[in-house]
């Protein structure tokens, strides 16, 4: 469904991405690993188009435009890192400009009523200023902004970030549902085990290279894997 | 009591052409973080405009040349952002570089009047009836009423706008990030193309109306200062704040001109940006950012 080769990305002097290849299956979680730094937010980015690239990028079969708005019309949805709702809107507004790019208005109330399923905390928050949710919520609110696109791949940015341990396991919970729903996850992740127990397959990403790839179920038990990332000896 | 009507009323009148100057400042801020000092330019040729789809094309209604005068300065602001801003932003340029930029095309603006139609002042001719409206003691001048009902019924629509149409969602959503609504599918030039166009919009009404209250020269857009102090007053970056801070402005000015001496007029304006500055440099309804995250 996706294809990345050869992605390199440069922030003035400093080579962030260094020859990057990635597959993404129909239906899959798959999952990128790594510390902070390794480049993994830069790799979203690039697919997303809010970052520039040197490489190609083809989604569906077809090149991938390079404007962040027309990714999102290729149907491509990025939940980013630190949620960037919009604090000064509603979070039915905040769903709404999910959903800003499509004409279909009896689809989108359907999509409407599937994300408030999903997250029934937000149907009771409908009319509130999302800036006052929980950070839960916030991150709830921002992966349910993303599926309002209707997309097809979904990129998830570091969804656990700052959330305790409790609300971690929910959000996990809840991605393993947007899989159910038929679409596929790019899930970026700092919290490797979680990552690793959810994915279908997995990539570990060090300073802008991959260094490891394969089957999440593979990787989880790879002792170097373990090491550097589960915290075992 | 009639001097206290007639002066709010006189204030209320003043402070709508300032709200809708100020909108326009708001607009650029709220999204592109910089005072638009171009402004001025923008509302002072949409004087021009006016007067000359009054003067040159016979029997132009009021109404006409009004929408005439907002098209092509809505035109021109759109044209400045291409030109000024757009390169600028593309650079990913420091704030400041945008606000010598608007300067320069401040300045450009007015010397290009200057040079092609003259530095004269000129006036409208006679379009709404000098005969004022009287109640008993009270006399209200029929342009101060209909710079009002002008005024209200554009800031209404823009409000419509903002807060009704998708559109608007997507200028509020900007103004909160502008990485975000690009996610989320929105192209953000085209979000900027709007808001220059409405901000412009609305200088070439307040520009027309304005140059018909008083006349028309090319220095007229330093009136745009005032309705800068009245935006930064309420809270830049904010609607509302634009516009409450400027009803107060018009009211606090002249009342003080009729209280105390109409020369004082700009120094009170002025002086109460520099109170707001140092009290609460947000301003009445300043963005306050709620995130919790």
């Amino acid at each position: 469904m996706l294809k990345v080769r050869d992605l390199n990305v440069y922030y003035g002097g400093i080579h962030a991405i260094r020859g990057v290849d990635i597959d993404v299956q129909k239906g899959n979680i798959v999952t990128i690993i790594g510390s902070n730094g390794a480049g993994k937010s830069s790799l979203l980015n690039s697919i997303s188009g809010i970052v520039k690239y040197q490489g190609f990028i083809e989604f569906e079969g077809k090149p991938l435009p390079t404007q962040a708005h027309n990714v999102v019309k290729s149907g491509i949805c990025q939940v980013p890192e630190g949620r960037i709702i919009f604090a000064n809107l509603t979070v039915q507004e905040n769903l709404k400009m999910g959903a800003y790019l499509r004409n279909d208005k009896k689809a989108t109330e359907a999509d409407f009523e599937r994300v408030y399923e999903l997250f029934p905390r937000l149907k009771e928050r409908e009319k509130q200023i999302a800036g006052t949710l929980s950070g839960g919520e916030q991150q709830m609110l921002a992966m349910g902004r993303g599926l309002m696109s209707s997309p097809e791949l979904i990129l998830l940015d570091e969804p656990s970030l700052g959330l305790a341990p409790l609300l971690i396991n929910t959000i996990f919970e809840i991605i393993k549902e947007i899989k159910a729903m038929g679409k596929t996850i790019l899930l970026v992740e700092q919290n490797a085990f979680k990552a690793l127990s959810v994915a279908d397959e997995a990539y570990v990403l060090e300073q802008g290279v991959i260094t490891a790839s394969g089957k999440a179920s593979d990787l989880i038990k790879d002792p170097k894997i373990q090491e550097a990332y589960l915290g075992k000896k | 009591m009639s001097v206290f009507i007639q002066q709010f009323i006189n204030g209320l009148s003043i402070g709508s052409i300032y709200a809708l100057m100020a909108v326009g400042y708001s607009l650029v801020y709220s999204i592109l973080n910089f005072s638009n000092f171009a402004h001025g330019g923008v509302i002072m040729l949409g004087a021009y405009f006016g007067l000359y789809a009054v003067t040159l094309i016979g029997g132009m209604p009021f109404l006409g040349a009004l929408i005439i005068a907002a098209l092509l300065a809505g035109l021109v602001a759109v044209v400045l952002e291409k030109i000024a801003y757009r390169p600028l932003r593309k650079r990913n340029a420091p704030g400041l570089y945008f606000i010598i930029s608007a300067m320069g095309a401040s300045i450009f603006l007015e010397n290009l009047v200057i040079v092609t139609i003259g530095p004269t002042f000129r006036t409208y001719p006679q379009m709404i009836s000098r005969e004022p409206f009287t109640f008993g003691s009270i006399s209200i001048s029929r342009i101060d009423v209909l710079m009002f009902v002008i005024a209200a019924i554009s800031l209404v629509l823009l409000v419509f706008i903002i807060e009704k149409t998708k559109v608007g969602l997507a200028i509020r959503a900007c103004s909160y990030s502008a990485k975000g609504s690009n996610l989320m599918g929105v192209n953000v030039n085209r979000i900027i193309f709007v808001i220059f166009l409405l901000g412009g919009m609305l200088a070439g009404v307040a520009g027309m109306l304005f140059g018909m209250k008083y006349t028309v020269y090319p220095q007229i857009g330093v009136i745009t200062n005032k309705s800068f102090v009245a935006a930064v007053f309420g809270g830049l970056g904010s609607l509302p704040g634009a516009v409450i801070g400027s009803i107060l402005l018009g009211l606090i000015e002249t009342f003080g001109a009729g209280y105390i001496a109409s020369n004082y007029r700009d120094l009170i304006a002025f002086s109460l940006l520099i109170v707001v500055l140092v009290i609460k440099p947000s301003g009445i309804m300043g963005k306050i950012t709620e995130d919790k995250a």
